[in-house]
């Protein structure tokens, strides 16, 4: 067999292994999933707040209660975030929930989240903030079922930076002077 | 001895592979047993505390159909059982059926019991355990239930909601009644 044959079977055969141990990790994975698609770099002034938008995919199949789950025992969706010192996060804001019904109770209304949403927070730098990038950290916390079954309450992660960077300042021309001049009478 | 340097590759990249994917097994956590412990297909015994502050013994119930469920207030599809359940406690309860509820919940003893009574629950409602979970297979996801026959053993277990009907069948079956009987009752179909 010709090396340059031998090299290319050996190629298939080492991607078939990764491919069907990936397809292994996937089969062992149990229960619903949401995802943060990778957020956005955002760049935020000194003493300045910008929203961030934090972009979640339920998994297909499942839903998670909104933010304002139709019924008291219902455990909402909530983001958590523990900013770094000189960074503020506030003023969260939640899409409202798809008005749903379900195989399980098709004359309730609940209200979820399905397929992709997106939570908005505000992040505040303070003026004492240096410039530069900063990790802020934090969880989801939710719970999904799909059309038979509930899984227990679940918390991901979250991780995403800002850049915090210095106030534009606007140069004047000197050539230009701000103030109006009265014609000179000839 | 010349060697070949495709084997050469051939091995380096099985071994790298390998390595992988021990790392892999070694970083995930171990996970939890599906398979129920039983001992000549009896169902694990257990002891919890009941909403009442009892502490009740499945092995207390020997002699009685028991339909085991776990449950959460944050469930909806339990929610939808739980009247049926209720109904069904009422129509065989004289034929020596126990419905037990093992809440798995984060909420306070206090909110569950405001949710079973709201629900209107009729039978026991025990305080969840992990280990308890554990035992039944972990209760990896809600509702699950179990029928136990009159001798302790465990006879049938249905994973998720299932139908009104499904569940009165078991039921029939674990009270060693005839499936074909119907037994008229208040039931609202």
């Amino acid at each position: 067999m010709k090396p340059q044959l031998r090299f290319s079977i050996a190629s298939i055969a080492f991607a078939l292994l990764v491919l069907s141990c990936a397809a292994q990790e996937v089969a062992t994975q149990k229960g619903p999933t949401v995802r943060l698609a990778p957020p956005a770099l955002t760049s935020i002034t000194q003493g300045k707040s910008m929203p961030v938008e934090l972009q979640f995919r339920v998994e297909n199949g499942f839903h998670i209660n909104s933010n304002q789950p139709s019924e008291k025992y219902l455990i909402p969706t909530a983001l958590t975030l523990d900013p770094p010192t000189d960074l503020v996060v506030g003023g969260t804001t939640y899409p409202p929930g798809k008005e749903a019904a379900f195989a399980f109770a098709p004359d309730e209304k609940l209200s979820v989240y399905t397929g992709d949403f997106t939570v908005t927070t505000n992040v505040r730098a303070m003026t004492s903030v240096l410039p530069g990038k900063y990790e802020i950290r934090g969880r989801l916390k939710y719970q999904a079922c799909d059309n038979a079954q509930c899984y227990p309450p679940k918390t991901l992660p979250i991780q995403f930076e800002v850049k915090v960077v210095k106030p534009t300042v606007i140069k004047k021309n000197p050539a230009q002077s701000p103030h109006e001049h009265p014609p000179t009478s000839q | 001895m010349k060697r070949d340097p495709v084997i050469i590759l051939i091995v380096a990249m099985m071994v790298s592979l390998m390595l992988v994917f021990a790392l892999n097994v070694v970083r995930r956590p171990p996970k939890k047993t599906t398979a129920i412990q039983t001992k000549n297909g009896e169902a694990p015994d257990f002891t919890l505390q009941s909403l009442d502050g009892k502490t009740i013994k499945l092995s207390d119930f020997r002699g009685k159909a028991v339909v085991l469920n776990f449950w959460a207030t944050w469930c909806e599809p339990c929610k939808v059982e739980m009247p049926w359940f209720v109904e069904f406690q009422k129509q065989y309860g004289s034929d020596g059926l126990q419905f037990l509820g093992v809440a798995m919940d984060d909420a306070s003893p206090k909110e569950i019991s405001g949710f079973a009574t709201d629900m209107g629950v009729n039978y026991p409602i025990l305080l969840g355990k992990e280990a308890v979970g554990d035992e039944y297979g972990g209760v990896q996801f809600l509702p699950e239930t179990f029928y136990i026959d009159r001798d302790g053993k465990l006879v049938d277990r249905a994973f998720g909601l299932r139908g009104r009907g499904e569940i009165e069948t078991n039921i029939k079956k674990i009270l060693g009644l005839n499936p074909a009987t119907t037994k008229t009752s208040q039931l609202t179909q």
